[in-house]
C-alpha cells in the first residue's frame, strides 16, 4: 500500500511571502526585542548587554510621557472621526445617484495621494496667513488659528489632515452595505421605521462585525501613520504636542543614536496598541454590539 | 367605513420601469375576506401589484382603494396591509422575539403589551418554542412562519403573501399550504396571494387572476378559470401539461379562423375514436401516465390517461375529445 503524498504546490506558494514575512517582519521584530536589552546605537557593532536599563530610562523620561499623551489624544480624536468619515460617506454614497460614481470617486482620491504630498498640501491648508481654513473662518467673522504654533490646534491640524485619507474603511463600508438586503429596509419601511430609525436598528447592527474590524484597523494605524503628518508638518512640536510614539522612536533612533531605547520604545508602542484594541474589545462586548 | 373594511380596489393601475411596462391598466376588485391568487409567468407584474398595493412603489397611473379609500397620499406604515416576502426578509441580527417585536417597538406599543402579543401570534403559528434562536439557527419552514407571525401582529386589512411558499420543498410546501388555508379561514381577513404555481393557484385562493406582460387575462374561481379559460394565454398557462391548441380545420375540425383546444385529460384512448395518432413517447408519472402522440399532419397531442396504459412509444392509437374549447385564432379570445 503506497502512503498518500501530500502535495507540495501549496507549500510552494507559500514559501516567497513565508520567506518575507520571517525576514522582513518576524526577524526584525524578534532582533528588535533583543536590543532593547542593550546599549547599541546603531553605530557601532558591538552592543552590551545591559539588562533593564533601558525599561528604567523609560519609566523616568518625561518626554516620553509627552509623546504617550500626543499618542494618545491623537488616537481619541483621530479614529473616531476617520470612521466617522468612512461610515458616514460610505452609508450616504452607497445608494445609486446621480453622480455617485464622482463622488465616490472624490472620497477616495486623498488615499492615493503620498502622505507627504498630503502633508506639504496641509501646510497650505493650514497656513494662517493665507490658508484656505483659516480665510473660511475669516468669512464667518473669526480672527481664525495659529494651527501648527498652537499646540491643541496642532494636534487638530494633524487630525484634520488623517481625517482624508480614508478610502480603504469607505470602500469596505460601501460593499458592505451593499450586500445588505434591500427587502429588510422595505420591511422595515412597511413596519413604520423612517431613515434614522432604519440606519439604528438595521443598516448598524448588520455592518457591526465590518465597523468593529475597521475601528480595530484603524486603531493599529493610526498610532503608526501620524508620522509623516507630524514629521512635515511641526516635526514634534510645538511643545512636544506632536510628538507622537513613532516620530519618538524616530527621533531616539537616528537623531540621537539611541537605537536600544528606540526599540524599546516601539515595544511599548505595541503594547500600547495591543492594550487599546484590548479594550476596545471588551467594550463591544459588554455592549453586546456582536453576536 | 366600517363596512368597507378588508375591500380593496385597484383602478387602472400602470407602471413602467424604463421602456419595460410592468403594469398596464390594472383594475381588480376584492371583496372583504376573499383570498385572491394572482398568477402569471415571471415579469407578468405581480410582484408589482402588491408592491404598489403594499406602497414600497408608486403607480403611474391609477389608483389602489384599501379599506374604500384611496391611499395614494398615505405612507407604507399607515396603510391597513402587511406583507410577507417571498424570502421572508427577517431582521438576522434579531432573535424570532425581536423580529415579532420590531414593529411593535417602532410603534411604540407598552412593552409588556408588546410581549404578549408576540407571544400570542407565535403560539398561534407554533413558533413560540424558537423566540430566542436567530433565522439563521431556523429551517425555512420556521422561517416562514416567523415571517407570518410578523404580518399578523399588524392586524391588517389586507394581507399580501409574494410567493410565500417558493422557497420551501415539496413535502413542506404541500403542508404550508393547508396550514395557510386554515389560518386564512380563522382570520377571514383579505388576502393577496402571489405565485407562479399553477397548483397553489387552484388550490390556494377563492378566486384566481390571471396576469401576462402587466394586463388581467381573466378573472374567476379556480376551477372556471380552468374550465373555461377565457383566451388561448390562459388555456396553455393554466394546467399540466398544458392544454393541447390545434389550429381549426385540423385533426379536431372546426373552421380555419378558430384554434381549438383539449386538455389531455378530455383526450381519453378509444379504439372508436376519430382522431388516429402514433404515440412517440410515454412519460409515466406513477399515479397516471402522460402520452406525447403524433398526428399523420404533424399535429402534437398530449394525453393523460391512467397509469400503465398498455402503449408504448411507435403503437399506433385512436383518440376521442372529450370537451373542446374553441378560441378565435385572431384575437385569441374564446368564442
Amino acid at each position: 500500500m503506497s502512503r498518500v503524498r501530500r502535495p507540495l504546490t501549496p507549500w510552494a506558494f507559500l514559501a516567497p511571502y513565508a520567506a518575507a514575512v520571517v525576514l522582513l517582519v518576524v526577524l526584525p521584530a524578534v532582533l528588535n526585542v533583543g536590543y532593547a536589552f542593550t546599549d547599541h546605537t546603531g553605530l557601532t557593532r558591538d552592543p552590551r548587554f545591559v539588562g533593564l536599563a533601558n525599561v528604567r530610562r523609560l519609566l523616568a523620561d518625561g518626554f516620553l510621557l509627552d509623546s504617550l499623551r500626543a499618542s494618545l489624544f491623537h488616537l481619541a480624536l483621530a479614529v473616531p472621526v476617520r470612521l466617522l468619515a468612512a461610515v458616514g460617506l460610505g452609508l450616504l454614497l452607497a445608494a445609486p445617484r446621480p453622480g455617485g460614481r464622482w463622488f465616490r470617486t472624490a472620497v477616495y482620491l486623498p488615499t492615493v495621494i503620498p502622505d507627504v504630498a498630503l502633508a506639504v498640501l496641509f501646510l497650505w491648508v493650514l497656513n494662517p496667513l493665507y490658508g484656505p481654513l483659516n480665510q473660511l473662518l475669516r468669512l464667518v467673522g473669526h480672527p481664525g488659528y495659529t494651527w501648527l504654533a498652537d499646540p491643541t490646534t496642532a494636534r487638530l491640524g494633524v487630525v484634520l489632515m488623517l481625517a482624508f485619507p480614508i478610502g480603504e474603511g469607505f470602500i469596505v463600508v460601501l460593499a458592505a452595505r451593499r450586500m445588505l438586503d434591500g427587502r429588510l429596509y422595505e420591511a422595515a419601511a412597511l413596519e413604520g421605521c423612517g431613515p434614522f430609525g432604519q440606519l439604528r436598528r438595521i443598516t448598524l447592527p448588520l455592518l457591526a462585525p465590518v465597523l468593529v474590524l475597521l475601528a480595530v484597523r484603524d486603531t493599529i494605524l493610526t498610532l503608526q501613520v501620524n508620522f509623516v503628518p507630524a514629521y512635515v508638518l511641526t516635526d514634534g512640536r510645538p511643545a512636544n504636542a506632536t510628538l507622537y510614539l513613532p516620530v519618538y522612536v524616530f527621533d531616539q533612533i537616528f537623531e540621537f543614536s539611541g537605537f536600544a531605547y528606540g526599540s524599546t520604545i516601539t515595544i511599548l508602542l505595541t503594547v500600547v496598541t495591543a492594550a487599546v484594541i484590548t479594550g476596545l474589545l471588551i467594550m463591544l462586548r459588554r455592549w453586546r454590539v456582536l453576536r | 367605513m366600517s363596512d368597507a373594511r378588508g375591500v380593496l380596489r385597484l383602478e387602472s393601475l400602470s407602471r413602467s420601469y424604463g421602456p419595460v411596462k410592468a403594469l398596464d391598466g390594472v383594475d381588480l376588485e376584492v371583496r372583504a375576506g376573499e383570498m385572491i391568487t394572482l398568477v402569471g409567468p415571471s415579469g407578468s407584474g405581480k410582484s408589482t401589484i402588491l408592491r404598489l398595493i403594499a406602497g414600497l412603489d408608486r403607480p403611474d397611473h391609477g389608483r389602489v382603494y384599501v379599506d374604500g379609500a384611496d391611499v395614494a397620499r398615505v405612507p407604507p406604515h399607515r396603510r391597513s396591509v402587511a406583507m410577507v416576502f417571498q424570502d421572508y426578509a427577517l431582521f438576522p441580527h434579531l432573535t424570532v422575539r425581536g423580529n415579532l417585536l420590531f414593529g411593535l417597538r417602532v410603534r411604540r406599543v407598552p412593552r409588556a403589551e408588546a410581549d404578549r402579543r408576540a407571544r400570542a401570534a407565535a403560539e398561534r403559528l407554533g413558533i413560540a418554542d424558537l423566540l430566542d434562536r436567530h433565522p439563521d439557527q431556523m429551517s425555512g419552514g420556521q422561517r416562514q412562519r416567523v415571517a407570518l407571525a410578523r404580518a399578523l401582529l399588524r392586524e391588517p386589512s389586507v394581507y399580501l403573501l409574494d410567493e410565500p411558499l417558493a422557497s420551501l420543498d415539496a413535502p413542506l410546501r404541500f403542508a404550508t399550504r393547508a396550514d395557510l388555508l386554515t389560518l386564512h379561514r380563522e382570520l377571514r381577513t383579505t388576502t393577496i396571494h402571489v405565485t407562479h404555481d399553477q397548483q397553489e393557484a387552484m388550490t390556494l385562493g377563492d378566486r384566481v387572476v390571471v396576469l401576462a406582460a402587466g394586463r388581467v387575462r381573466q378573472v374567476g374561481p379556480p376551477q372556471q378559470v380552468y374550465d373555461e379559460p377565457a383566451d388561448t394565454f390562459v388555456a396553455g398557462f393554466l394546467g399540466s401539461p398544458p392544454m393541447n391548441l390545434v389550429p381549426g380545420g385540423g385533426v379536431l375540425g372546426g373552421t380555419p379562423d378558430e384554434t381549438l383546444g383539449v386538455r389531455p385529460e378530455d383526450l381519453a384512448l378509444a379504439p372508436e375514436g376519430p382522431v388516429a395518432v402514433t404515440v412517440e413517447a410515454v412519460e409515466a408519472l406513477g399515479s397516471e401516465a402522460v402520452l406525447l402522440t403524433r398526428c399523420a399532419d404533424g399535429t402534437r397531442l398530449t394525453v393523460r390517461t391512467g397509469p400503465r396504459p398498455g402503449v408504448g412509444p411507435g403503437d399506433p392509437v385512436r383518440l376521442r375529445a372529450d370537451r373542446i374549447h374553441r378560441f378565435d385564432t385572431a384575437t385569441g379570445l374564446r368564442r
